[in-house]
């Protein structure tokens, strides 16, 4: 049953990831972008780690994609993109990923994850709260001050002092 | 007086029916019958308890409730029970559909109005019905220009996932379809979905009409889920657990909406705008945008839409009642099951009819439901009241709501729940607990 489910998912997952990147429509290669993050959230939920299946779906498919949405229907599809298409570079491209997999993967074969328990218990997201607050807070601390900087560099590139609102009741 | 239908005679249609009846008879008598016996001439029936199964003995069993109530017990305990009658789909799409009938005739008391009238002659009780039928008899009708596939999926969609909200809801103990461990974080990612599908029918459409809708959907509901997702982290707090079932039992004293009175009204504006109604319409604003990014839609398509959209006002009405009101907690207020039809059972006549399997729903279950019908009743009457009274706002009143001032409000109930919490008042090992 579960290695069917999985199966399922990792067809669904890289195949509408390739097809996120082939498509020509922009609209349907978001579509299939999400439908590979989902699949991702499949993945750890195949993985008894509902806690982070949960946050992929609401942030990852209900706000980055959606973001991707708002860019590619708002924004001229030729000031984003230039058509110029390169056969060597897609080739290119697919070696690279190969070798980067490979890569990936004799290092984690040879990392001791056969070894690991696979039938441990589902992680109770109260620990992963705990773990947060007390050994990993530096990593907490810095993912704050990271995010804050993000939110103020971003708040900083959107103002613009020299438009006057005319809309604006205040 | 009717005028839809001037010539309408009672005797007649009552006469009609019992034509209707003697030739459903007549036909089954002299088809029916036969074309069952020939059947039943080259079945083999099989031997149950060194009894041959013919279909009088099956007939016999199945009207011998002390062999059918217990199959009916188990079956009421099955996941698809769950998911297609119970607390899932069939209980909420007719608590939906009451919300509809009652919305319009709500709305017409408040604006010295009659509402549906005529169908039904008793207040018009038949218009849902009505209506129904005319969505469903309807053509569907699919631009010319419009992306079929999407166009034809948005719909379906958008039903599916008012329904995953919806079986994230537990209307008594033990009765949910889903209960998982982080219920609360599996209604944030599915409230993530609703923007999407909206915005993607809406460009699908190919309409300028529907894009603008979509567009101003996608705005509202983006930012109000935040000041969302943050009032409810109070509650979160407090009872120390993701869990919905869980948080409900926390509230067994006290309803958290008595402390945390801002979160309960920060949450209950954003229902208002993530449901796109009155005052925060203009995804759906009818004088300026024809329907919104619902403008294409017709027919059975439309339907389902609108199907959604109240699944999805009882769910958010259910989560309120979950989080703030107490869900099922209340005084037992069901009476006890007649213990004499057990072991008595009914006596009409020469007749003594016993049902060993009975009662079917224990009194804890009956009473939590009643208890969470009343209060998710009242909660949606709530919510639909603003539509009689209030006017539509602007874009930008609505972007400044919600990323100022509800954001803002969110923030001070965060610390009035953790101010709560550690003065020793509620939460784990409070004096209050």
């Amino acid at each position: 049953m579960v290695d069917a489910v999985f199966l399922a998912l990792s067809v669904l997952t890289i195949g509408s990831a390739i097809a996120a990147l082939e498509i020509r429509s922009l609209i349907y290669g978001s579509i299939a972008l999400m439908l590979a993050l989902s699949g991702v959230a499949g993945f750890f939920l195949l993985l008894d780690a509902p806690f982070v299946a949960m946050f992929q779906l609401s942030v990852y498919v209900g706000s980055i994609a959606v973001l991707i949405l708002f860019t590619v229907m708002l924004v001229r599809r030729e000031l984003i993109f230039n058509k110029v298409e390169d056969k060597r570079r897609r080739y290119a491209g697919i070696a690279l990923m190969i070798v980067i997999m490979l890569g990936i993967g004799t290092i984690i074969i040879g990392s001791g994850l056969k070894t690991m328990e696979t039938n441990s218990a589902e992680v109770d997201y109260k620990k992963i709260g705990e773990d947060f607050l007390t050994y990993y807070s530096p990593a907490l601390i810095v993912m704050a001050l990271i995010l804050a900087s993000s939110i103020i560099g971003a708040m900083t590139l959107a103002r613009r002092e020299d438009v006057i609102d005319g809309q604006r009741a205040d | 007086m009717s005028t839809i239908a001037p010539q309408f005679r009672l005797s007649r249609f009552i006469g009609s029916l019992f034509d209707l009846i003697f030739w459903v008879i007549l036909i089954f008598s002299l088809v029916g019958l036969p074309i069952v016996f020939i059947v039943l001439f080259y079945i083999k029936l099989p031997v149950i308890n060194n009894q041959l199964m013919t279909p009088y003995l099956a007939m016999t069993w199945m009207a011998d409730p002390s062999r059918t109530l217990p199959i009916v017990k188990n079956f009421m305990h099955t996941t698809i029970f769950k998911v297609m009658a119970f607390p899932g789909f069939g209980f909420a799409a007719l608590l939906a559909a009451a919300t509809i009938f009652v919305e319009r005739k709500f709305l017409a008391k408040i604006q010295l109005r009659v509402g549906p009238l005529y169908c039904g002659k008793i207040e018009g009780i038949l218009q849902l019905m009505g209506d129904g039928f005319k969505l469903m008899s309807k053509e569907i009708i699919i631009p010319a220009k419009a992306d079929k596939p999407i166009f034809w999926l948005g719909p379906l969609l958008f039903v599916g996932a008012a329904g995953a909200f919806v079986s994230l809801i537990p209307v008594a103990p033990g009765w949910v379809v889903a209960n998982p461990n982080v219920g609360l974080l599996a209604v944030f990612a599915v409230i993530g979905f609703f923007p999407i599908i909206a915005v993607l029918t809406a460009w699908a459409a190919n309409s300028k009409w529907t894009f603008i809708g979509g567009l101003r959907a996608l705005h509202q509901m983006v930012a109000f889920e935040i000041p969302l997702i943050l009032s409810l982290l109070g509650v979160v707090i407090l009872s120390g657990s993701l869990n919905l079932s869980q948080i409900v039992v926390s509230q067994e004293h006290f309803w958290w909406i008595a402390f945390l009175p801002i979160g309960a009204i920060v949450f209950f504006i954003t229902i208002l705008a993530e449901l796109e109604r009155v005052p925060f319409d203009l995804p759906e604003a009818e004088s300026e945008i024809v329907a919104g990014w619902l403008t294409e839609f017709s027919g059975m398509m439309y339907g389902l839409i609108q199907l959604g959209t109240y699944l999805k006002l009882y769910a958010f009405a259910g989560l309120f009642v979950v989080l703030f009101l107490g869900g099922w907690n209340g005084p037992m207020v069901w009476p006890p099951f007649p213990q004499d039809i057990v072991t008595q059972g009914i006596t009409i006549g020469p007749v003594t009819a016993k049902f060993p399997g009975l009662p079917l729903f224990d009194q804890e279950m009956l009473n939590g439901t009643l208890w969470f019908v009343i209060k998710t009743v009242g909660v949606i009457l709530l919510i639909l009241l603003p539509r009689g009274v209030f006017p539509r706002v602007r874009i930008d009143m609505i972007l400044h709501t919600g990323w100022y001032k509800l954001i803002g409000l969110a923030f001070i109930n965060i610390f009035i729940a953790l101010g709560l919490l550690y003065a020793g008042v509620l939460g784990p090992g409070g004096f209050l607990q």
